[in-house]
């Protein structure tokens, strides 16, 4: 299987292609910034400076020119690699871990009324936004009070549809507006910092996974030797790890090479509004923001962080293409 | 210059629109020859990438808000075109009583925006509106003066006893003591008179409603606001606008590609890149130019929080900014300042002993306040990052990261936290909420006091002022004092010299850098020429073009 899926994504160029340019992008966020002559928040202005007072352009010292601040435009785009690609893969690895517990256990329990320890569950969640947002009282308070149910037995909740509740959640979390929802979140913390952003990502990157994965499920949980292992005495979990994670594995790998593209896009574009992270930090988004307004004296600001976005969201896309076709059965046809 | 074409061959074949060397836009003819009689009609399109907080004359109130403000009211004095204090609302005045009183005579048949007739209860109404306890008004301080502001700001009394209408048409002022500046301050949009239905207490939800040349028709916060003209307003045949209209927020950018449709008449954000094109092109020389240098910004330290309480942490703040790197952000239109008064301002004085770059010096006052650094390992200076408010607009997110480079190297590290305009400003004027931010402040009539005054006497502590820096010295206080009596021009220079030189060396603001104002206007619009003193005076310019800008676009596109 794998020799054949590893052998198919050789055959395919745009795999080839894509994995080129992430491998390139890879090594640039990596040996980037080691080779560059300035740290990315230096300014010089003793050669970054022409002698009309404007910021050098492309040269051997500044091989991407300098920024308004003189700043070496290089050295800023490969510390804004560096800082794209852990936001994006770290953002991308909670949305897939979210999406896939929800999407797959939505899909096991559907249309089987379930009984969840719900006080449990929203008492865990009021403690971490406590904890989180500074009130530790609150957080202590409703600890005792989940003590307190525990030691009474009443912490099975009824028999639900989880299933429904599920994705109504998902539908909730799909109607609040993606950069509104940042603002909040960015107001909540009283900043916006690296964490704040891959979270926000993260929370809100895995609604669109939970539902491909949970029609996934539905589609293996039916299938005869599934039927057959649970009639066997198979419990829910084992059914679970052995044969649904093993056929939606495909797909998510897939949607989590095309969903890393995504949150490269939404991390600049968040750095382009202004409601990434604040400044020095170099971000693709900010330097895009903060060189448009020289485009047409210093087109460099802007050519930069511009190709380095379309690159990489453009590599990321292709890998996954690749990576479809290679794991499609349909493909061995 | 080589690798400068490649990158834009490389951006051509983006499709990026791009050019080396692009030029500056074709002007836009008007319909008329140079000498053409002005005409009624039209309106005036202008934007800022700014916002404007409150249209409200007694409230809180910032730069770009002063242009709207000044057009919708009018005040009993004014400056003309040239910068002279010449009576407006006011038929005339008399001063009296050594300088202590001011009478005021006012115009007959003024008609105010509501259509009813100013008079002499409007003013004292509008001046009791404006300096009540309960109103935000945070030019209040400049008032002080006026007999009885204490009692009546602190609510002991119902009226002002210093303001008395002594007939339908007459109201005057009395004052504690004489003050030289008591006429200028009277010109600014505080204490103008506002309609009746401001009531007699400052109200967030009142529509503004003065005796200006331009009435309110709409506001849409943050995006819009429109006035029209004032039919009735009491200089006959004025003005000759239809109306004026701002669009706020807009990117510097956008602001341009409008300009050169038409859809903006005056463009006065430019980008660096713009400012130098349209500066170097003929066609646009004689509708081109910069303002005064009446603006300073700096770097202000509240002196109540640490560790800018120490004013050895100050002097070394002062010490430690390269004022020319500043300058280097927008070479040209940004001036090295290393005092308060910048240089376009009558009373600026050269040998004011001012603040200047020394790093050795710098390194030094943080060994005396306590918090040696050592550059060499990096190890010293404050120990906690300190928080710097700032809003992604202009200049500031570009001065605030270099502020950031040249502190760190004096052992204080600066944590840059974005927030929009409005909380900006209300977090500076809290006490203690923001240790470190940007100073920024613009002359409201041509006098040091309109300096001293609102940013750095006691008085103007927030609440009742801008003194953000929350800075309080009794010499200081004193001094500003003394020269608002004085009335020999020297004497008052000696004092105005004294207090700037307390201000250099206690450094409540590191003073960095002064700012001209480039701005293009297209040849249609007429006689909108820089006013000395305010923002924007339009009361007699006007549109030479029939023509909409839409049609105007048409038009164009027909010819091509």
């Amino acid at each position: 299987m794998h020799a054949r899926v590893w052998s198919r994504l050789r055959r395919s160029p745009s795999a080839t292609a894509g994995g080129a340019l992430v491998l390139a992008l890879v090594t640039f966020a990596v040996v980037g910034p080691m080779v560059a002559r300035h740290g990315p928040l230096e300014s010089d202005f003793v050669h970054g400076i022409t002698d009309r007072q404007t910021p050098i352009g492309p040269c051997a010292a500044f091989p991407l020119g300098a920024d308004r601040l003189f700043r070496d435009v290089f050295a800023r785009l490969a510390w804004g690699a560096r800082f794209s690609l852990v936001v994006a893969v770290t953002s991308t690895t909670i949305a897939i871990l979210l999406g896939s517990l929800v999407g797959v256990v939505a899909g096991w329990v559907e249309g089987v009324g379930t009984v969840v320890p719900w006080p449990l569950f929203v008492g865990a969640m009021a403690i971490a936004s406590a904890a989180a947002l500074g009130r530790p009282l609150i957080a202590w308070a409703v600890a005792i009070a989940i003590v307190l149910l525990v030691a009474s037995g009443r912490t099975r909740g009824p028999r639900i549809d989880l299933d429904g509740w599920l994705m109504r959640l998902v539908d909730v979390m799909l109607a609040f507006p993606f950069l509104l929802l940042i603002l909040a979140i960015g107001a909540a913390f009283e900043r916006t910092t690296a964490a704040t952003v891959i979270l926000t990502l993260g929370a809100t990157g895995w609604l669109g996974i939970a539902r491909m994965l949970r029609a996934k499920t539905l589609q293996v949980r039916s299938l005869d030797y599934v039927e057959a292992s649970r009639a066997l005495g198979q419990s829910n979990f084992a059914l679970i790890v052995r044969h649904v994670l093993p056929n939606v594995s495909g797909t998510l790998i897939v949607s989590a090479t095309v969903q890393v593209a995504q949150m490269i896009v939404a991390e600049s574009v968040l750095g382009y509004l202004g409601v990434g992270i604040s400044p020095p930090t170099p971000t693709w988004g900010r330097m895009l923001l903060e060189g448009q307004e020289d485009l047409t004296s210093a087109p460099w600001l802007v050519v930069a962080p511009a190709a380095a976005i379309v690159l990489a969201v453009w590599a990321f896309n292709m890998v996954g293409d690749g990576l479809r076709d290679a794991l499609d059965p349909a493909a061995e046809v | 210059m080589a690798g400068v074409c490649a990158v834009c061959a490389v951006s051509a074949l983006g499709s990026l629109p791009l050019g080396c060397n692009q030029a500056a836009p074709a002007p836009i003819p008007g319909d008329s020859n140079e000498d053409a009689p002005a005409r009624r009609g039209g309106i005036l399109h202008l934007a800022s990438f700014q916002d404007i907080r409150n249209l409200d004359p007694a409230g809180p109130s910032d730069g770009l808000s002063a242009e709207p403000q000044h057009l919708l009211f009018a005040g009993l004095v004014d400056f003309d075109d040239r910068g002279y204090l010449v009576a407006d609302l006011a038929d005339h005045w008399e001063i009296a009583d050594g300088g202590r009183t001011y009478r005021f005579v006012l115009r007959q048949g003024v008609t105010m925006h509501d259509g009813s007739e100013l008079v002499a209860d409007d003013v004292k109404r509008s001046v009791e509106r404006a300096l009540h306890r309960t109103t935000p008004n945070p030019n209040a301080s400049y008032f002080a003066g006026i007999t009885g502001y204490r009692a009546f700001a602190s609510d002991l009394t119902d009226h002002l006893a210093g303001v008395s209408v002594e007939g339908r048409y007459i109201v005057s002022f009395h004052l504690d003591e004489p003050d030289a500046t008591f006429l200028p301050m009277m010109t600014m949009h505080t204490l103008r008179p506002v309609c009746r239905s401001a009531g007699d207490r400052y109200r967030d939800d009142w529509t503004p409603c003065g005796a200006g040349p331009f009435k309110f028709a709409e506001w849409q916060p943050g995006t819009l606001l429109r006035l029209v003209r004032h039919d009735a307003y009491f200089r006959p045949g004025l003005p000759f606008l239809d109306g004026v209209e701002w669009s706020f927020n807009m990117q510097l950018v956008a602001q341009r590609f409008r300009f050169s449709e038409g859809e903006l008449d005056v463009l006065r954000d430019l980008t660096q890149s713009d400012q130098r094109r349209f500066a170097a092109d003929a066609r646009w020389k004689r509708l081109a130019g910069v303002d005064a240098d009446k603006r300073v910004y700096g770097e202000s330290m509240n002196t109540r929080m640490a560790p800018f309480d120490n004013v050895e942490v100050r002097r070394a703040v002062a010490a430690a900014i390269d004022r020319e790197h500043y300058r280097l952000l927008a070479p040209g239109y940004m001036t090295v300042l290393t005092q308060l008064i910048p240089p376009g301002v009558p009373g600026y004085d050269a040998n004011v002993a001012g603040q200047r770059y020394d790093y050795a010096a710098a390194l030094e006052h943080m060994r005396k306040a306590g918090y040696p650094y050592d550059p060499a390992t990096g190890q010293g200076g404050w120990p906690t990052p300190i928080v710097y408010p700032l809003y992604d607009r202009g200049l500031l997110v570009f001065t605030a990261q270099l502020l950031q480079e040249q502190l760190a190297r004096i052992g204080l590290r600066i944590e840059l936290r974005l927030m929009s305009w409005q909380a900006f400003l209300t977090l500076q004027e809290r006490p203690g909420a923001a240790a470190l931010s940007q100073g920024a402040w613009e002359m409201d009539y041509p006098d040091p006091s309109s300096f001293f005054d609102p940013l750095f006497t006691t008085g103007a502590i927030p609440e009742a002022g801008h003194n953000v820096a929350f800075y309080s010295n009794g010499r200081v206080d004193h001094l500003v004092a003394e020269a608002h009596r004085e009335l020999d021009p020297e004497r008052r220079r000696d004092l105005y010299r004294e207090a700037d030189t307390i201000l250099c060396d206690e450094a409540p603001w590191a003073f960095a850098y002064g700012y001209h104002r480039f701005y293009v206007r297209q040849p249609y619009v007429r006689d909108l020429t820089p006013h000395p003193v305010w923002p924007l005076e339009a009361t007699r310019a006007w549109i030479d073009r029939v023509s909409d800008a839409g049609f105007a676009r048409l038009l164009r596109g027909a010819i091509r």
